[in-house]
């Protein structure tokens, strides 16, 4: 931000920084071949919904191709609100052939038609679900703000993270996962309904 | 991959007005304060020795303010732990605005309000009284998150501080600037000079001290348009902050105004200032008339539905 924006309060939310949601299809076979941890068949996108009727209609459109071109691999699409007023779009392949490549697509193709519609700044960030050996559950985030990923692992007990574990992943993906370098921003998503 | 196209079209027009009228502001307050400076460097010594004294008083005000603030206002910091809904709601917020996290803190207080402070964006603080969260809804509470964070994004402690500044010097000036009058003559013939110079520049920091109190409450005001219209951008939700204003004003008239004193001093920075609205006169008043900022709010919700 500039002087000048500084000087007359003028700010822009920022849009979404260079896509590298696609590491995740990479790094997916190296969380699976190494450190058993397996898709869990869902991911989400997560962003603010407008309250217009054009943005109703995108969202609408935007069901309707993810499910037309989730044919082959059958993705069935769900879309929630959550308590604080964003709205999840969760893509789910069918059991037994979960695939990261079609969710990535999938997700991919919602975050784009927003941004062609001139929302790309409502975008929060996208979910990929993983479990582990132990059926615990890991979950990669992708912050569009940022075009960098952070893992989350919840914990036993109310709104607790295994920090020990996600620093874990860190080490394990760097090189393969573009990752989040400010820990500070590895903000926790409570109650992910995926 | 979609890469942003280089020329965005959002959903919210601009705003060059309100950035014209701030910047004619701050052009005004420019010129005000070299005047003043003139008169200082008239005097001499005395005149320099007192912008050295207010200088320290700026470092002073910048480092500590928010920590004096906080301490005696019984402002306590809170972990996500104490207040999970109000973490969440800012975690998210700072996301979207691609913004480091601030330090959260709730003050007990009776009166629906809240504030930011610190003079960076790494340095910041969040502040809401314990009864807003109750009063608001979740999207109304985000609403007036964001208006804070906005005044976080835009710097405006730091603009405010930095804009008062030669005010402050003003005003030290009109206060104490006949102790330099008796203090500084030196012999007998020179006395009268020096006198008469003291005192043309005590007559010039007066007015200058007049004209730019104005024109700082009118640079508050256009700030907290700023924020108004940067808590919309950011929410997408124009209409839940002009709701949680009409909610907070409607309290903050009921509640009688005893313990005012105790947060005259961070007015600026409250989202609906902490006293009567009647009492002050619209050039005075450092937050713009709820009416103004509602209209200003409609008007970006019509821009979001395209109807504006």
């Amino acid at each position: 931000m500039g002087l000048l924006d500084a000087l007359t309060g003028r700010h822009q939310v920022k849009g979404p920084a260079p896509d590298r949601l696609f590491a995740i299809t990479t790094a997916y076979i190296t969380l699976q071949s190494e450190h058993q941890i397996a898709p869990a068949g869902t991911a989400a996108i997560v962003f603010q919904a407008l309250a217009t009727s054009e943005f109703e209609a995108t969202i609408k459109d935007m069901e309707e191709v993810v499910r037309a071109t989730g044919g082959e691999s059958a993705t069935q699409v769900a879309t929630q609100d959550d308590s604080y007023g964003y709205r999840w779009m969760v893509l789910r392949n069918p059991a037994g052939a979960p695939s990261v490549e079609d969710l990535a697509v999938g997700i991919n193709a919602v975050s784009s038609s927003i941004e062609t519609a001139g929302h790309g700044e409502r975008l929060l960030c996208s979910v990929f679900a993983f479990v582990d050996a132990q059926q615990q559950p890991i979950y990669f985030i992708y912050n569009y703000k940022r075009g960098f990923w952070y893992p989350f692992v919840p914990a036993a007990g109310d709104q607790q993270r295994s920090t020990e574990r996600e620093l874990q992943l860190k080490a394990q993906l760097s090189g393969e996962l573009p990752m989040e370098p400010e820990l500070e921003r590895w903000f926790p998503l409570w109650g992910i309904p995926i | 991959m979609a890469a942003t196209s280089p020329k965005r079209h959002t959903a919210f027009g601009r705003d060059t007005g309100l950035q014209a009228r701030m910047l004619l502001t701050m052009f005004l307050l420019v010129v005000l304060y070299i005047v003043l400076i003139g008169a200082l460097f008239a005097v001499g010594a005395s005149g320099v020795t007192i912008l050295v004294v207010a200088l320290g008083l700026l470092a002073v005000q910048l480092f500590t303010s928010d920590k004096i603030a906080m301490g005696t206002m019984g402002v306590k910091e809170v972990s996500p732990a104490e207040e999970p809904e109000l973490h969440g709601i800012i975690e998210r917020l700072c996301v979207q605005a691609d913004l480091p996290k601030p330090r959260v803190c709730v003050m007990e207080h009776p009166m629906p309000n809240a504030f930011a402070m610190g003079r960076s964006q790494k340095s910041a603080t969040v502040c809401a009284t314990r009864s807003i969260l109750e009063l608001l809804s979740p999207a109304e509470l985000e609403g007036v998150l964001a208006h804070e964070l906005t005044h976080v994004i835009n710097r405006d402690v730091m603009v405010m501080t930095l804009a008062s500044f030669f005010a402050m010097v003003a005003s030290l000036i009109v206060q104490f600037g006949f102790l330099f009058g008796g203090g500084f003559g030196g012999g007998y013939g020179r006395n009268r000079e020096a006198e008469e110079a003291i005192f043309v520049a005590i007559a010039v920091a007066a007015v200058v001290y007049a004209i730019s109190f104005m024109l700082l409450r009118a640079l508050s005001r256009y700030r907290e348009f700023a924020a108004d219209r940067g808590s919309a951008v950011l929410t997408g939700r124009p209409s839940a902050l002009a709701s949680a204003l009409l909610k907070i004003s409607g309290t903050m008239e009921r509640i009688p105004g005893r313990d005012l004193r105790t947060v005259e001093g961070m007015s600026a920075f409250f989202i609906v200032p902490a006293r009567a609205k009647n009492s002050l006169m619209n050039l005075f008043a450092d937050h713009p008339p709820l009416e103004q900022r509602l209209a200003a709010l409609e008007r970006l919700e019509s821009q979001l539905q395209g109807t504006a």
